[in-house]
């Protein structure tokens, strides 16, 4: 994860850039809008990317149109126990009696829907720690470091755990605490180094002689330079949130009776699934886990090459 | 034959996802035994690209796309890796441009000399230690560095480490990538002198790749100059100084002019004695300034503000703490007093470390003397805090060294001028893109509207260091500190900037502190100097005494050190 | 030297801010833990006012002032005095973890080194291949499989090798006939019982260690040292091994330090899941039973062993990177 964001190139050096290649950009002004079209264009542009994207868009529509994709409710149980794949239920049915590919379908919504707040809500937290965190100096930002590390090496599932247990039964809103609680640091952290070494650029001291506060250079100046670092931290949080709350889904803490693909497995392991051989209960859902942050993954795999060059597919040797 | 003969040779860079530019084209040319040769150009002329392609070194994106590169009577373009790689003992070896970085910082220097004797096995393992005390001593270092990591020795230390150990693969041909760029004025000229001394002794054939004429006049026989990928010249170090003939090679030598003489001239400006003329005349690419002439009188735009206040730096010191515990405190600046006034241009020289930019900082309040006192006027820059600093800066602006990062690449132009405009000034709204406007012209960017809509990475460096310099003066200070405005610019863009400044300094009755290691800038655009070394002010005075007539010998040292294409062919 | 007691101060310091977290945790909270607590232990017989006090001290019943709670706590704490269990009453929390730690501490801890010794290989050719079938399918299957969640991996284990195919038993640490003793026999049995939750963390895991060393070993296959070395005409295995491979590990162990905590998590949830006695079960078990004492004290083991495995971690970097010595 070492960002070195050479914006520019004093003398060529043939091994890094064509001399003046940064010249074919496209013109106009540095609108944010066109910032995240430059984003969006590199990422589409690497081909692991490419197929997270489409991945996403398919879990999301899932999630939207949820009610018109299953065939039945998530909670609808008047379903025969414990049946094998059919043609009527295309998964089988729970020891409940519902439907699990209903549930499969319906769970997409708890996923997304917790995997993009905590992502966002970790990522907000992250900038403003990581920004001012790099931006300021002397003892504060000592003491910053220090809890941040504390928060990073504190391992995560464990405190969630047993902030959710002192909580007792929150829901979803406190599965999406615990993890944001969690999950912010590394951005934090990631953030806080680029911001340092973009703080040491003439631009910075350019804006400070030109009159700007602290707060507008932060934000104005340091902020927009940081765009795919802020959006890779957004897809790499969401994915350990929709990871950390399926594993405590899992463990049935917080809502059992929400269906999620975590709770789909809390319960499908303590009806004995594995016992009534209804390997499609066990699989489906966690292969949806799986898929929906392996996507985010690969998007990532697009981010990294907005910021690092030799990340970029066909730098190779 | 000629030990190497380059026939047709295309470099192409194919980046992913853009079109394919082709850095080299069709490049021919020919080395002899123990000959020394120069390859100059600009950044971007393909110089470096076509050293790494002939030492076989060119990585992805770039290729290879067509010619041949007879080495010894072999052809290397196309050899295959490993035949490759046991051809480079013996053969051809190469000191990249970041020689700082070319070593593992996880091994020794031992280990660095094991490595290639174990790849080549050419010398017998019980004289390798001898051979590696001998190639060290070559390079005028202690035995004793072999034992060093790199990350202990010094930029020039590790520069000649990388020499030694393209010496160990006993090369017919040394390439040397702009050897010195990296490095302090004073180590730049050291190595240099090693450099030659050892073409000389191990009679090697070297090719100098350089950006800088005159480093390479001054050591090597013949040169080829590089512009857009061609080799646009070709010829012995005498006839490119005495008769260039390619406009390019004339351009690139009218550059270089002996700050000790007494009348010094290039593209722009003038100076005799100690009077400066500009001649208003156009230099290459950038256009010069025209709206001067125009320009609003300074009493005028001055109205409602402090009177002329000089700058007075009274007794100053600044200690850092030591880098690394059990090491001594670093006293950057050491009881240093002057005054800078009213209209007045001093320049501040000295190799990196010698305090200057400290000095600089210290001056614009960025830190804090630990110390001695700092006037501006009535106020007292040392201890002002965030309102103070706020008006300080309104009269005392900078000019920073590298045009590249003083501009933030998503903002444009319009952008970074209209905010000390509307910080500063209090227009706003119509008036305020007005100003905006006037500062372009002032500084030659023309037609004004299209250069305000711009974005820094759609301006060539010349261009961007006059942004630079419209932002400074948006506010209509009192001062400019420029900190090396023009050692990151190409050679033929420099006299420009410079010609601006000074042009500038005088319309609008500005002071300048023109901080530079490069005494022929200081000479053209200062009437005052100080000499700095070590945080201590050895000499200062009138510039063009001072450098035609030095007394201190760091003063004389840091002369010597200036490139002279006048000494080509000398032999020094 | 320097350096090492710069990290031994910093571990004390975290240490004593995860134990002093510890002791807020509960106070920070809605409710009194304690009174359900009581009530709990209540079911077992009378509670006498010794016990009764103890358990309030550590879950943070305002008896007495904040201050002297907090300095009582600590004696505990340096003491590895943490009350007595509810669920598993009259035992004492201390000496149920001593009974779980050390199955997580082989099981866990020899994975987590095997699969970061694997990843890192794999990641090295991967770079250095760049392109090429030692790249592609290791990337790709990487970043698929660590996007698995380790109870999921465990589940589909535990149904194809352990039900199905009946390859390795599916639940427990050693057979329910064996006891823990030092014989072979034990010990082999040990292993057995040991294979399904270590693949299921060398499966989930291994993925995260290649894709960092893969992106480290690609920077630094592009830095300047590597193009020099590769111009001295070095073997290509040295420029891979001793150049690049040797830089990218340091980035890649401070990357390990880090991602610990995550696995150790992980580890958690495949205890649960095959019934492995150890830290992560029993943790488990202290939720589900609201055994306070018990949770409290296996976070802070928890949390203090990942501690005292990232400062072996920065030990380690310190003898590799010659930079921390100066």
């Amino acid at each position: 994860m070492t960002l070195p964001a050479k914006l520019t190139e004093p003398t060529g050096s043939p091994s890094a850039s064509v001399p003046g290649a940064g010249a074919t950009a496209p013109a106009g002004p540095a609108s944010p809008l066109r910032v995240l079209a430059r984003v969006a264009s590199t990422i589409w542009s690497n081909k692991k990317a490419r197929i997270g994207v489409v991945l996403l868009s398919i879990f999301i529509l899932m999630a939207i149109f949820a009610p018109l994709i299953a065939p039945y409710g998530a909670s609808e149980n008047g379903f025969g126990r414990n049946q094998g794949p059919s043609s009527a239920h295309w998964f089988g049915t729970t020891a409940a009696g519902e439907d699990v590919f209903s549930q499969v379908v319906f769970g997409a919504r708890i996923s997304v829907l917790v995997g993009f707040i905590a992502g966002f809500l970790s990522t907000l937290i992250a900038v403003v720690v990581g920004l001012s965190w790099g931006y300021i100096r002397g003892p504060l930002a000592d003491v910053i470091n220090f809890i941040v590390n504390l928060v990073l090496v504190i391992p995560g599932l464990p405190l969630m755990i047993v902030i959710a247990a002192y909580l007792q039964n929150g829901g979803m809103t406190m599965i999406i605490f615990v993890v944001v609680l969690t999950g912010w640091a590394y951005g934090a952290r990631v953030l806080r180094s680029q911001t340092q070494s973009i703080r040491g650029r003439d631009f910075i001291t350019a804006a400070q002689f030109s009159g700007d506060g602290a707060a507008r250079i932060v934000f104005r100046e340091i902020l927009p330079n940081m765009t795919s670092l802020i959006t890779g931290s957004f897809f790499g949080a969401a994915t350990s949130a929709i990871l950390a709350e399926s594993g405590l889904s899992f463990l049935g803490i917080g809502d059992t009776t929400t269906v999620s693909w975590g709770s789909m497995l809390f319960w499908a392991s303590n009806s004995n699934a594995l016992l009534t051989g209804q390997w499609v209960l066990l699989f489906a859902p966690g292969l949806c886990i799986a898929l929906l942050a392996t996507s985010l993954t690969l998007i990532n795999f697009g981010v990294d090459g907005l910021s690092n060059p030799r990340l970029r597919e066909g730098s190779g040797r | 034959m000629s030990l190497l003969e380059v026939r047709d040779l295309s470099v192409v860079y194919e980046p992913r996802g853009a079109e394919p530019t082709y850095a080299v084209k069709n490049a021919s040319f020919s080395l002899e035994r123990g000959e020394f040769v120069g390859l100059v150009g600009e950044s971007g002329s393909g110089k470096s690209t076509l050293g790494f392609a002939v030492t076989r070194l060119a990585k992805a994106p770039a290729r290879i796309s067509n010619g041949t590169i007879l080495f010894d009577g072999r052809d290397i373009a196309s050899m295959k890796e490993e035949e490759l790689r046991t051809q480079r003992q013996g053969g051809f070896a190469m000191v990249l441009q970041s020689g700082m970085n070319a070593l593992n910082p996880v091994r020794s220097i031992r280990k660095h000399f094991g490595d290639i004797f174990a790849a080549h096995g050419h010398v017998p393992k019980a004289k390798r230690v001898a051979r590696a005390y001998e190639l060290v001593e070559k390079v005028e270092l202690p035995r004793t560095v072999l034992d060093r990591f790199p990350g202990e020795l010094s930029g020039g230390m590790r520069q000649r480490v990388s020499i030694a150990l393209a010496l160990a693969l006993e090369p017919q041909l040394m390439v040397f990538d702009e050897p010195t760029t990296a490095l302090d004025v004073l180590v730049q000229h050291a190595v240099m002198g090693t450099i030659r001394d050892l073409q000389k002794s191990e009679n090697f054939t070297a090719l100098l790749i350089s950006h800088d004429l005159g480093i390479v006049l001054e050591s090597t026989s013949r040169v080829m100059v590089m512009s857009e990928g061609v080799i646009v010249e070709d010829g012995t170090s005498q006839q490119i100084l005495q008769a260039p003939r390619h406009e390019y090679t004339q351009m690139l030598l009218s550059h270089y002019a002996d700050p000790r003489a007494e009348v010094v001239e290039v593209p722009g400006l003038v100076v005799r004695g100690s009077t400066i003329e500009t001649t208003g005349q156009s230099t290459v690419a950038d256009a010069a300034p025209t709206a001067l002439a125009g320009a609003a009188a300074p009493a005028r735009r001055r109205a409602g503000r402090p009177e002329a206040t000089a700058i007075v730096v009274d007794d100053v010191t600044k200690v850092y703490p030591a880098p690394r515990r059990g090491q001594p405190k670093v006293t950057a600046v050491d009881h240093v007093s002057f005054t800078l006034a009213q209209g007045q241009s001093m320049a501040l020289v000295g190799a990196s470390g010698s305090g200057k930019s400290t000095l600089a900082k210290l001056i614009t309040g960025v830190e804090r003397p630990t110390t001695g006192a700092i006037h501006f006027g009535d106020a007292r820059v040392d201890t002002l805090r965030r309102k103070g600093l706020r008006e300080l800066r309104r009269e005392v602006q900078m000019v920073f060294q590298d045009p590249y990062s003083a501009l933030n690449p998503l903002h444009t132009v319009e952008y970074a001028l209209m905010r000390p405009v509307l910080n500063y000034t209090g227009l706003r709204g119509v008036a305020a893109r007005t100003r905006v406007l006037e500062l372009l012209d002032t500084v030659g960017l023309n037609p004004v509207e299209q250069f305000a809509a711009k974005l820094p990475h759609q301006l060539s460096g010349g261009q961007r260091q006059r942004v630079v310099i419209a932002r400074a003066l948006a506010c209509d200070p009192q001062v400019i500190i420029a900190d090396e405005p023009v050692s990151m610019l190409d050679v033929s863009l420099r006299a420009g900037v410079l010609a601006l400044l000074d042009d500038l300094r005088v319309t609008f009755g500005v002071s300048m502190l023109y901080i530079t290691h490069d005494l022929l800038s200081a000479r053209l655009v200062t009437d005052q100097i100080m000499v700095l070394n070590q945080g201590r002010v050895v000499e200062s005075g009138e510039t063009a005494q001072v450098l035609r007539f030095p007394e201190d010998p760091y003063t004389m040292e840091l002369l010597e050190a200036i490139p002279q294409p006048q000494r080509a062919g000398t032999g020094r | 030297m320097w350096y090492l007691l710069r990290k031994l101060g910093l571990l004390l310091l975290t240490a004593w801010a995860a134990i002093t977290l510890n002791f807020l945790l509960p106070r920070l909270m809605p409710g009194t833990p304690a009174d359900a607590a009581i009530a709990k232990l209540a079911q077992n017989g009378p509670v006498d006012p010794a016990t009764r006090a103890a358990i309030e001290a550590q879950l943070g019943v305002p008896t007495g002032d904040a201050w002297s709670q907090y300095v009582q706590y600590l004696g505990n704490v340096l003491h590895l005095d943490f009350g007595v269990s509810y669920t598993f009453f009259p035992q004492s929390v201390s000496s149920l973890i001593m009974n779980a730690l050390p199955w997580t501490l082989v099981m866990v801890g020899l994975v987590t080194i095997v699969a970061f010794i694997l990843g890192t290989l794999l990641g090295v050719l991967a770079a250095w291949k760049r392109g090429t079938w030692l790249d592609t399918p290791p990337t790709l299957g990487g970043t698929f499989t660590s996007a698995f969640p380790y109870f999921w991996t465990a589940l589909l284990l535990v149904f194809f090798l352990g039900y199905e195919l009946k390859w390795f038993p599916t639940s427990g640490a050693y057979g329910r006939e064996s006891t823990p003793t030092m014989s072979l026999a034990f010990i082999s049995d040990a292993i057995g019982h040991a294979w399904l939750p270590a693949i299921t963390i060398l499966i989930t895991s291994l993925g995260g260690w290649i894709l960092g060393m893969r992106n480290n070993m690609i920077n630094t296959l592009g830095d300047d040292y590597v193009t020099f070395a590769e111009a001295n005409g070095l073997h290509s295995r040295t420029v891979a091994v001793k150049y690049a491979a040797r830089n990218a590990i340091l980035p890649n162990l401070t990357g390990f330090g880090l991602a610990l905590g995550g696995v150790v998590g992980g580890s958690l949830l495949v205890e649960q899941v095959f019934n492995y006695p150890g830290v992560g079960y029993l943790l488990f078990n202290a939720v589900t039973n609201q055994d306070f004492p018990l949770m409290q004290a296996l976070f802070l083991m928890i949390t203090i062993s990942v501690l005292l495995a990232n400062f072996l971690v920065d030990i380690l970097y310190g003898l590799l990177d010659p930079r921390t010595r100066r």
